[in-house]
């Protein structure tokens, strides 16, 4: 790995964290267990666009861990990683097919699988079928959020290719 | 390159189609929701712990439940509905719902892995709650 890109995948990183730990900060906009903007996706999209899945895999991973360490709640880490696992898969299985032309696309694909993941943990931790009654809302939050988060990484990415040359 | 805008288009479709489909779910369970009596179901750890018919209380009151990891929710009980009037977990959700007063949604704290369901209850007369006996 060259030293410019792991550079530029530290900042993106400690960009991530700063966006996570800032979103934790708010209060809840919907108050429904999942529904959260998850702004620090932007920076998953941006590496995923500009580099490689692999690469993408590494920020999430380092962010997870990192957020996990400095804000941790074991509880909140099972259902960040149930969520945060199927929503990379979505996206970067979503990227290759649309050739990384459509941040917005892949990232309501994001958002609606990563919904679906933490669903299912709550599911599994909670042991009441009840919950699913949650899916629709979780749905349409994963839309709209997605769409949302797409679209800043839309416009970071016209810049960013600009920055830094890929590779 | 057509490919691949026909690929984008055919997904873009799919999710507004979802969203169409979401919404009017929604809509749909909304409008069906009747006005009925309810118990209100309260699971800890998948476990019933408690089931209050709502048309029984005259009066409102308040208890707390414990967590497993030393936590603590308040649950609020009135003839209006039932709420978490307070709660010690970290993002408070389970909080800011307020009161439900029909089966639409569940109150949830995951966090403490409560969860507090309306169903509508069957005429007064059943004999005492059934859900007890399948756990």
């Amino acid at each position: 790995m060259h030293t410019r890109k792991l550079t530029a995948l530290a900042l993106f990183t400690a960009l991530a964290l700063a966006i996570y730990s800032v979103e934790n900060l708010l209060p809840p906009a919907v108050p429904l267990p999942g529904v959260k903007l998850g702004l620090a996706n932007i920076i998953t999209l941006l590496v995923l666009h500009l580099y490689d899945a692999r690469d993408a895999a590494l920020v999430l991973l380092a962010r997870v861990l990192l957020s996990s360490l400095l804000f941790g709640q074991a509880m909140s880490l099972l259902y960040s990683l149930c969520g945060g696992l199927l929503c990379f898969a979505a996206m970067t299985l979503a990227s290759r097919l649309l050739h990384r032309r459509f941040p917005e696309l892949t990232s309501i694909l994001g958002g609606i699988f990563h919904n679906i993941g933490q669903l299912l943990a709550a599911l599994l931790i909670t042991a009441v079928p009840g919950v699913l009654v949650y899916l629709p809302y979780l749905l349409i939050s994963g839309i709209v959020t997605g769409l949302f988060t797409g679209l800043c990484a839309r416009f970071a990415l016209r810049l960013l290719r600009r920055l830094l040359p890929s590779g | 390159m057509n490919t691949l805008y026909k690929r984008a288009c055919l997904l873009a479709g799919g999710l507004a189609a979802l969203l169409v489909i979401c919404t009017s779910a929604l809509w749909l369970r909304q409008r069906g929701a009747q006005s009925a009596a309810y118990t209100a179901c309260i699971y800890q750890n998948g476990q019933l712990l408690r089931s209050i018919p709502l048309d029984q209380v005259t009066e409102s009151y308040r208890f707390t439940i414990e967590a497993d990891n030393g936590g603590y929710n308040i649950v609020e009980v009135s003839p209006a509905g039932i709420s978490i009037a307070q709660a010690d977990c970290p993002d408070q959700i389970c909080v800011l719902q307020g009161r439900i007063s029909d089966s639409l949604l569940p109150i949830t704290c995951l966090p403490h892995r409560l969860v507090i369901e309306l169903k509508p209850c069957a005429p007064a007369s059943t004999a005492p709650s059934p859900d007890a006996v399948a756990y």
